[in-house]
């Protein structure tokens, strides 16, 4: 008995010492079945196109530059991996390049223009299954294919894909020139009563010359994409419903889009007044999606403004430069843009059959009888009116 | 127990026999009166010249009695004590006091003669500040105890002398203000230190072992300061002190550990100011404890805990580096510690060649030789220098650095999570003398967090630490 | 070691006790009550704080569970019930233990790690078993400021990106989402029963059944607006959204420049977690200590470590089970808990006021 308790006295530090020794063992094993950093493979952006017998997916992966002291300057590779599913293109990957790919620092997940014409869950299926994706990244679509647009040299950046998130920055959305969207965004959208949901619609222009690669909205980029080193814009919006890429928004009808979200704070838009082109700069903005079920479903789109003149495109006197107060036929002249602007976004949206201005979720929100009733069809019942007002600043 | 005889050369004898030491030296001479004297000292650590004009010349012309008390009064020496043990008179001898014994008279004089080697009071090598008193302790506790009554001009000082050390029978003193002290911690810090039976007590630091309530434990459970003017205010606020003879390291009881967190400037400087470095203090050392673990675990187990950015340099940097991180981070650790200590303990001269060493051999060179990456050096060179943001903790903190980054290294992050889980509840359940350490905080004592690492201006705190438990509360009257 | 202060209780009820409801309970929530969470969410909370305000005045007498028991109906009824409070805590621990793993391995590794990467946790559990229920509340009052600060950064950041709307319409899950909301949501409050294992190590003051319930219901609010946010911001998509505190917060703007500040709030919040998730295993090792051996410390350790080696066993045997094992505690067993949780303190309280009566 006396032995046993000595023992018991004894064993804490015994536990101590073998606890000790067990974390010294485990730091210098330093193997739990997991991959560090030397073994991994950074993936920066993924891009995921259909073929015929399932997916291909072209990862971008950001290769240090070793012994660089100088920071900013990123390196990177675009491996891509053909399989029936994406985690097949993924494995594919690794057993090329023998580093784990992983995705907690996947910024970008472009999908290319073929792709987004079919349901595009399943291409996202396997990152929103993925723990350890992050479902802040930005989700967009791109003329051509996706692997190619990674692949492609960009003029401004290291990276296609830091060139193309370089677009989505908080300050390009406040000039209500692109709408980004995350992949928490996006599947809220996918999975809620509206069903829709929206991405920028990436195009590659070749730097020199400023040619367009691929024409007008919806055109197929793919043919016509530069050679050579390429800029990029996203001043177009890719809709969907369903998962299904439905129209794309051209520049004005986004910047429309953008307004009626509110989020526009420094930007400026032209008016044609009189023959002259004036430009307003926007310092406020607001804009509402008014909906109500009272009687037959009716919606209001408005948007007000707050401006002030930025430039016109005659001589001017230095009294009027320095007032910059547009003219009443001016402001007349904007707001008569902006409701022209609305309304094809409208009836855009219509048309391709997207309740992009989530009628259906406020219908479901505000009024759940009225949408069990009629929820399905709201779009094509509800009656859409347009507002828009434009201020000066005095 | 043996006596003196009354007869000098028997005595002596005895004496002698005590302590047979050669610089155990005697000085016989006669008095006019015919009386025989013998002094015994012990060479080098009496003061023979003080011996020789207060004790021999007076002798020389005495013509009275052959009696103690008598000699005692013509001597007019102002240590001077009559004993009558053996055991004791060799004591005295031993510590330098000399004995003087008289032919046919069986008590001896013990003189307190004893040569002092002191240094001059100068300013400390650590607890320095910019504003405020130089003054530091020195290696005699003599001198130690008049700088602090120098302070304390009260009744309610006490100092009581404890001897500690079978052999070396150091002198300790405790000190505190009666009345303001808790009774109960001054009796159970004497009762502590009495108990004490080891052979030689060489430094203060020794008694924090035998006081501490946990002597195994990680953490420091006794307050250290060189500083009288802290030693003083610690007093002040009902802690009781402890003065060691041989050591300028003053102890004091109870400990919190937000005491290494405050500064003595932090009362010599606006209360802003103070905040400000009390803060700067915490946030060095959790990031010295803790940047090296996060580094590891980064790099091994959790990425995203870097932007990328930073993350993309890192990697570029260990590119071609042969350890792995966490190795990598170990070695760099341990080369710190190693130059810590040889730059402590390394002769001045030296010195320098060794700092030339350390940061152009051992830095430069590894890193250009792609043994170790920058980034590496980096972390522990940050983590090194916020580690002495809190010098008295730097015993504690470098272990658990160590310990957080072997946890790291092996468990990842949240193993730097557990094991910080570990160390709180460790730290909330450790008392110093029924005061627990982590307070103000654990548990909250809302009066005292106006010291804590807000440190509200002088006139609000007219209170003393709750927590110590002082008896009288008030420190500062308002009119 | 003193006594658990009140102030201490009440620091636990209003910041620690909520941690335990923000990881897989939101989820939960969003699945059978969808967008109506938060009144399932509330009826559990108000129910737990009507509890703890009787069960805190069985406080008064300054007895622990077990004398309380014994002096009523003798020390065989006494060991019993402690035995049946023990079993059960031993079982409440399992969800958090669950959810706490899975979380770890989610949110601390970028890759899944081997199921042993949670074991040091045991670790920590054990030594925390080993050491008086009392000592907790000195670490509660560190831990509720941090949970306090790690849960308030975390609002913070989600705020903004919270669509309340996405809570409308009320009530549109109608009363069966309700019920089940609440019925299989019990599993995670277990507060009450928590309350019983304290009754004897508080400092009992005036007012302190109200204060805890009152406490208690702050906390709850706390969970309500997280719940709020939850949905706000994942709306449909919640019922996919596992380890719910671990993601609102990373869509603030600031984390695309900064990296995941977010990170500092989670883990803060992360380490009052592993002491709310060790304090069902210390209750349970109390129940049986005070019962069987309030004296005997050895008995007391070894107790500590059995009961942590046993559920780091079990957990070990359920590491591909866990849908199965939390549908089945959650969802198929759920009534288990308002008997121990509701029924037991309630009689006991029965027991108690008539006795207060009698002396």
């Amino acid at each position: 008995m006396y032995k046993f308790r000595k023992f018991l006295r004894a064993l804490p530090a015994k536990l101590f010492l073998l606890l000790a020794l067990i974390i010294l063992f485990s730091f210098f094993a330093n193997d739990f079945a997991l991959v560090d950093i030397q073994k991994t493979a950074i993936i920066l952006a993924a891009g995921v196109d259909r073929t015929e017998g399932g997916f291909r997916v072209t990862a971008q992966i950001a290769v240090p530059k070793s012994g660089d002291r100088t920071a900013g300057g990123t390196s990177g590779v675009e491996i891509a991996g053909e399989g029936e599913s994406v985690a097949a293109c993924f494995a594919q990957i690794y057993s090329k390049t023998g580093w784990v790919p992983k995705l907690v620092f996947c910024n970008l997940l472009l999908l290319g223009e073929e792709t987004g014409k079919e349901d595009v869950l399943p291409c996202l299926d396997y990152f929103l299954r993925n723990e350890y994706m992050p479902d802040s990244c930005l989700v967009a679509v791109c003329a051509g294919e996706a692997g190619e647009f990674l692949s492609s040299k960009s003029a401004i950046d290291d990276l296609s894909s830091g060139a193309a998130q370089s677009l989505f920055s908080d300050a390009a959305e406040k000039s209500g020139r692109v709408m980004k969207c995350s992949l928490k965004e996006f599947t809220v959208g996918y999975f809620g009563a509206s069903g829709s949901s929206y991405t920028p619609f990436l195009r590659r222009i070749a730097a020199e010359g400023e040619r367009n690669a691929g024409g007008g909205s919806g055109g197929s980029g793919g043919s016509g994409a530069p050679q050579g080193d390429s800029v990029y814009s996203a001043a177009e919006t890719a809709i969907f419903q369903k998962g299904r890429m439905v129209a794309v928004l051209p520049p004005e009808e986004t910047f429309a889009f953008a307004l009626l979200k509110g989020r526009v704070f420094a930007s400026a838009f032209d008016v044609e007044e009189a023959g002259e082109t004036v430009s307003l700069s926007i310092l406020k903005n607001s804009g509402k999606v008014a909906f109500t079920a009272k009687g037959a479903p009716q919606a209001e789109l408005s948007v007000t403004l707050n401006v002030r003149l930025a430039g016109r495109d005659t001589p001017a006197t230095v009294g009027e430069i320095a007032r910059s107060i547009p003219s009443p036929a001016v402001l007349a002249a904007a707001e008569d843009l902006l409701q022209a602007r609305l309304t094809a976004l409208w009836e855009r949206c219509k048309s391709a059959g997207c309740d992009l201005l989530h009628f259906a979720r406020t219908l479901q929100r505000n009024a759940p009888k009225q949408y069990a009733q009629y929820g399905k069809q709201v779009l094509s019942l509800t009656r859409v009116s347009v507002k828009a007002r434009v201020h000066a600043v005095k | 127990m043996k006596y003196l005889t009354g007869n000098s050369a028997q005595d002596v004898a005895a004496l002698k026999k005590l302590c047979p030491a050669q610089d155990v030296l005697t000085f016989p001479f006669a008095a006019e009166g015919g009386i025989a004297f013998v002094a015994l000292y012990a060479d080098a650590v009496t003061d023979k010249e003080l011996l020789g004009s207060l004790v021999v010349r007076p002798l020389l012309h005495y013509t009275g009695e052959a009696d103690a008390q008598e000699i005692g009064k013509r001597l007019a020496f102002p240590e001077c004590k009559r004993e009558r043990a053996l055991n004791a008179l060799a004591a005295e001898l031993l510590s330098g006091n000399p004995v003087l014994l008289a032919e046919g008279v069986r008590e001896g004089l013990v003189l307190g003669a004893k040569k002092v080697f002191v240094r001059a009071v100068a300013e400390p090598p650590t607890d320095v500040a910019i504003k405020g008193p130089r003054e530091g302790f020195i290696e005699d506790v003599k001198v130690n105890t008049a700088l602090v009554r120098k302070r304390f001009k009260t009744e309610e000082l006490r100092i009581e002398m404890v001897e500690v050390g079978r052999r070396s029978k150091t002198s300790v003193a405790l000190c505190y203000l009666a009345g303001t002290a808790k009774e109960e911690v001054a009796r159970e810090v004497k009762a502590r230190l009495s108990a004490i039976d080891i052979d030689a007590l060489p430094d203060s630091s020794y008694l924090t072992h035998f006081l501490a309530e946990r002597p195994r434990s990680l953490l420091k459970q006794v307050g250290t300061t060189e500083k009288p003017d802290i030693f003083c205010a610690k007093l002040a606020e009902g802690r009781v002190g402890i003065l060691a003879d041989g050591s300028p390291i003053a102890l004091t009881v109870p400990y919190l550990i937000i005491e290494d967190f405050q500064s003595s400037e932090d009362y010599f400087v606006p209360s802003y100011r103070a905040t400000f470095t009390r803060i700067l203090r915490l946030v060095a050392l959790i990031v010295a404890i803790y940047l090296p673990a996060f580094y590891i675990a980064a790099q091994l187990f959790k990425l995203q805990l870097l932007p990328i950015k930073l993350l993309l340099t890192i990697a570029g940097s260990i590119r071609g580096i042969p350890l792995s991180p966490s190795l990598e981070m170990l070695v760099v650790l341990v080369t710190l510690e190693i130059l810590n200590e040889a730059s402590i303990r390394m002769p001045k001269y030296v010195g320098m060649a060794l700092s030339v060493v350390g940061a152009l051999v051992l830095g430069e060179t590894a890193v250009s030789a792609g043994f170790v990456s920058t980034p590496a050096i980096i972390i522990i060179a940050f983590s090194g220098i916020g580690l002495y943001a809190v010098p008295n903790l730097i015993e504690q903190t470098s272990v658990i650095r160590l310990a957080m980054l072997l946890v790291a290294g092996s468990v990842g992050t949240y193993g730097i999570i557990l094991a910080t889980a570990f160390l709180l509840f460790y730290l909330v359940t450790a008392e110093s003398f029924s005061s627990p350490i982590a307070a103000p905080f654990s548990p909250l004592v809302r009066s005292d967090l106006k010291d804590a690492f807000f440190k509200y201006d002088l006139r609000s705190l007219d209170c003393r630490p709750r927590a110590i438990g002082s008896k009288n509360k008030r420190r500062l009257r308002h009119e | 070691m003193n006594k658990i202060k009140s102030r201490q209780l009440y620091l636990y009820f209003l910041a620690i006790a909520p941690v335990g409801k923000l990881v897989l309970m939101p989820t939960q929530l969003a699945v059978y009550a969808g967008n109506d969470l938060l009144f399932p969410a509330a009826a559990n909370i108000v129910l737990q704080s009507a509890v703890i305000f009787f069960v805190m005045l069985l406080a008064r007498r300054n007895k622990s569970l077990y004398a309380l028991v014994e002096a009523r109906l003798g020390s065989i009824a006494g060991k019993l019930v402690c035995t049946l409070f023990s079993l059960f805590f031993l079982y409440a621990a399992l969800l958090p233990l669950l959810e706490q793993k899975l979380m770890v391995q989610s949110v601390f590794y970028d890759t899944l790690p081997s199921t042993i990467a949670f074991a040091p946790f045991f670790l920590l559990s054990a030594y925390l078993c080993a050491k008086p229920l009392s000592s907790l509340g000195r670490a509660w009052d560190v831990l509720a400021p941090l949970s306090i600060a790690g849960f308030s950064g975390i609002v913070l950041l989600s705020a903004g990106g919270a669509d309340f709307g996405a809570l409308k319409p009320v009530f549109g899950q109608g009363g069966w989402g309700f019920l089940r909301g609440s019925a299989y949501t019990m599993s995670w409050f277990f507060d009450s029963a928590l309350a019983l294992s304290f009754l004897g190590k508080v400092e009992y003051k005036a007012g302190m059944a109200w204060k805890s319930a009152l406490c208690y219901l702050a906390g709850g609010a706390a969970v309500l607006l997280f719940l709020a946010l939850f949905y706000g911001t994942f709306a449909e998509v919640s019922v996919r959204q596992l380890f719910a505190f671990t993601k609102t917060a990373k869509y603030f703007s600031g984390v695309a420049v900064l990296g995941r500040v977010d990170y500092l709030f989670i883990f803060a919040l992360a380490l009052v977690m592993a002491f709310y998730c060790a304090l069902p295993m210390q209750a349970s090792v109390d129940c049986v200590r005070e019962a069987f051996a309030p004296k005997n410390r050895i008995l007391h350790n070894v107790l500590a470590i059995l009961v942590n080696a046993g559920l780091l066993l079990g957990l070990w045997l359920l590491n591909f089970d866990f849908l199965s094992t939390s549908t089945a505690i959650a969802k198929t067993l759920f009534w288990i808990f308002p008997v121990f949780t509701v029924l037991l303190p309630l009689i006991l309280l029965a027991f108690g006021r008539d006795r207060v009566q009698v002396s």
